[in-house]
């Protein structure tokens, strides 16, 4: 009797650590080659350009400070998809989040600027806290309340607290002195105080890490982050345990967007000294596909966020010596994620050898 | 007499002004309704619109050829949605993480090419590209008002308005159409009856990538002469509201796409009508809007059972 068999491919039951770093390998190895084919692509020479690139983002001690500092707004919206992603709730409105915590923020500050130094920074970062966690809350009530997607509402809310920002710029806040749109500097006061003497590394970094570290607890260690991940795994089975849906919701979206309100906290009192349009470039964003190339570990966002600041500094070094566009950046992030996704999938496969019947 | 005049003009800017910012969103949620009754979310609908707006601006400067810049557009907003394809229908990835990444190559490549394209020229001086003209219907836009408001347009106006129809026949009253919305409904019966799940549902994907390609087209070639960053500015996010708000159907796609537009033009002529909020307001009041059709619509509408649910066979 002859045997026939043939190739089958088959989902794999789980995925093992070692696979998910192969996967990472590979989809930053595809990242790498893309990123070449881009820098070739303006005329430039790909070793010179990756070399503009490195020595932008960690090439010196002054460089790699810079990186850290550009990666604090980085860390905490990557700490905030992290929270969300984990129960599978899909708040993907970081950069609304942040800029209503750099709001609140500001207007915390022009309520309280009388205060001695120590106490005003506190209020300042409270107040971030607190109008990223009423964003997020908003969305997640929506969607409590009445079942409405929360990746619609967090977007439509990007789109509003911007236009809210434009004009609290435009006219009650905007500094009387200046051509631009953006409020008067914050008092000295009011500033983060500098980390590291000659850098621009600010207490931010250190609150970063700091939340870095508190949420890494709560989802691993806590009852809560128990029901969180339990959630994000299996929603029917934690609804049978008794798991609240409701508030689970809403505290995670709470969470969520609290910690991406202190991105918009810390990078105005840390590095912009006002309220403007462009305190984030799209952090909210980045801060997303650093979650997921962290394997939503918040831990593992930290590096992930110090190599994603290094890039953003690398790509203006590579602007400015070799007129590579530095929105090149943004099709290196994207890119990333694109191919982690592809790496991901195609590694939850294999491929066995069974008998035809 | 002289006020009733100008009364008269101010509603025929406003209702002409709602026909063509429908547009694009007509394109846009006529476009994702297809890909999404065959069961594929694309989240990426912004970023598919935005890359067209691109390819449209930069075939147009290249070439002067509207009608082949129109063309690649549409193609251009196919190519992102395969991409999507590939990996939401193929690769079983999560179409959510998967469609936001589409927005942010897209949103990333257009501004990189651009930059890199036009690396010689300031801001201010980019190059302008000639603007598709008027398509003036014979004998019908020289009718008193509705002439003005209906038949004084561009073409892609007269084929977004055309393609609800179409569509809606096609989904309704073809066999295809039954098909692709079998696949939304669910894939496995569809499956078992012999349908080529995976293959209609790139063919669903490409043919509503082109459709979308064509309201980025409108963006960008059909408006303006110039290229911005980010120019499609949440029309692709409006578009896909629409089509939750319209309960994936064509005609009340078409209802919910014209209270929109509406909106926007209210905000274009709101000097002339004499709203008297600062211009932010009525900018984001679509956004607001969106939010509340979402609470409204939802309850009525039923989303096709699979949506976003990849299908492999046991």
């Amino acid at each position: 009797m002859s045997q026939r068999w043939r190739l089958k491919l088959e989902k794999r039951d789980r995925v093992s650590r070692g696979l998910q770093s192969f996967a990472l390998l590979i989809a930053s190895g595809v990242a790498v080659m893309i990123t070449a084919a881009l820098i070739a692509a303006t005329g430039t020479n790909v070793a010179a350009g990756f070399g503009a690139l490195w020595s932008g983002a960690f090439g010196s001690w002054r460089t790699l400070l810079a990186s850290l500092t550009k990666s604090t707004p980085l860390i905490l919206t990557g700490l905030a998809t992290v929270v969300a992603f984990r129960a599978r709730v899909w708040n993907i409105g970081q950069e609304g989040q942040l800029y209503a915590g750099a709001i609140l923020s500001y207007w915390a500050y022009r309520a309280f600027q009388g205060q001695p130094p120590a106490v005003l920074i506190i209020i300042v970062i409270a107040a971030a806290l607190l109008g990223g966690a009423a964003c997020g809350l908003i969305a997640g009530a929506v969607k409590v309340a009445f079942g409405v997607d929360e990746i619609i509402t967090t977007i439509m809310l990007n789109y509003l607290i911007g236009y809210l920002l434009s004009w609290l710029l435009s006219n009650p806040w905007r500094d009387p002195n200046s051509y631009y749109q953006h409020s008067p500097a914050v008092s000295d006061a009011a500033q983060l105080p500098i980390l590291v003497e000659g850098s621009r590394l600010h207490l931010g970094f250190l609150v970063a890490i700091v939340a870095a570290l508190a949420l890494y607890v709560l989802v691993k260690m806590t009852p809560l982050g128990f029901e969180i991940r339990a959630f994000g795994l299996n929603s029917t089975a934690s609804q049978f345990q008794g798991t609240d849906v409701r508030s689970l919701t809403l505290l995670v979206m709470l969470i969520s967007g609290a910690v991406a309100g202190l991105a918009g906290g810390s990078e105005l009192f840390g590095i912009h000294h006002r309220l403007k349009a462009d305190i984030s470039l799209g952090y909210g964003y980045t801060g997303i596909i650093i979650a997921m190339v962290a394997s939503l570990n918040p831990v593992a966002v930290l590096p992930a966020a110090i190599l994603f600041g290094g890039l953003i500094n690398g790509s203006l070094k590579l602007q400015t010596v070799n007129q590579v566009p530095a929105a090149l950046v943004y099709v290196i992030q994207a890119v990333v994620l694109l191919s982690l996704l592809t790496a991901r999938a195609i590694t939850s496969y294999r491929i066995r050898r069974v008998q035809s019947v | 007499m002289f006020d009733n005049l100008l009364q008269t003009a101010i509603v025929v800017n406003l209702l002409a002004a709602t026909v063509r910012i429908a547009t694009p969103l007509l394109f846009g949620a006529l476009g994702e309704v297809i890909t999404e009754r065959a069961g594929v979310m694309n989240l990426g609908l912004e970023g598919s619109m935005l890359m067209a707006a691109f390819v449209g601006f930069l075939v147009a400067e290249r070439t002067g050829s509207v009608l082949l810049a129109v063309l690649m557009a549409s193609l251009a907003a196919a190519l992102v949605n395969l991409l999507l394809g590939v990996l939401a229908i193929s690769l079983d990835a999560d179409q959510t993480v998967t469609g936001l990444a589409i927005n942010l190559l897209s949103s990333g490549l257009t501004l990189f090419w651009f930059r890199a394209a036009y690396t010689q020229y300031n801001t201010a001086g980019t190059p302008l590209i000639e603007v598709m003209g008027d398509l003036e219907i014979p004998f019908l836009s020289t009718l008193p008002v509705v002439g003005e408001v209906l038949f004084s347009h561009k073409i892609l106006t007269y084929l977004a308005f055309l393609l609800v129809p179409l569509v809606s026949f096609l989904m309704y009253r073809t066999h295809i159409g039954l098909q692709i919305r079998s696949l939304g409904e669910d894939p496995r019966a569809a499956d078992m009856a012999g349908i080529p799940v995976h293959r209609l549902r790139y063919l669903a994907v490409l043919a509503g990538g082109l459709i979308v390609g064509l309201g980025g087209a409108f963006v960008s070639v059909g408006s303006v002469e110039r290229f911005f960053p980010d120019m499609t500015a949440g029309r692709g996010w409006l578009a896909f509201v629409i089509v939750i708000a319209g309960n994936w159907k064509p005609t009340r796609i078409l209802v919910v796409t014209l209270v929109f537009s509406l909106l926007g033009a209210i905000q274009l002529q709101a000097q002339g009508i004499g709203v008297q909020v600062p211009y932010q307001v009525l900018l984001g009041l679509p956004y607001l809007v969106a939010i509340l059709a979402m609470i409204i619509g939802r309850a009525r509408s039923v989303a096709p059972e699979c949506l976003g649910v990849p299908y492999t066979r046991e």
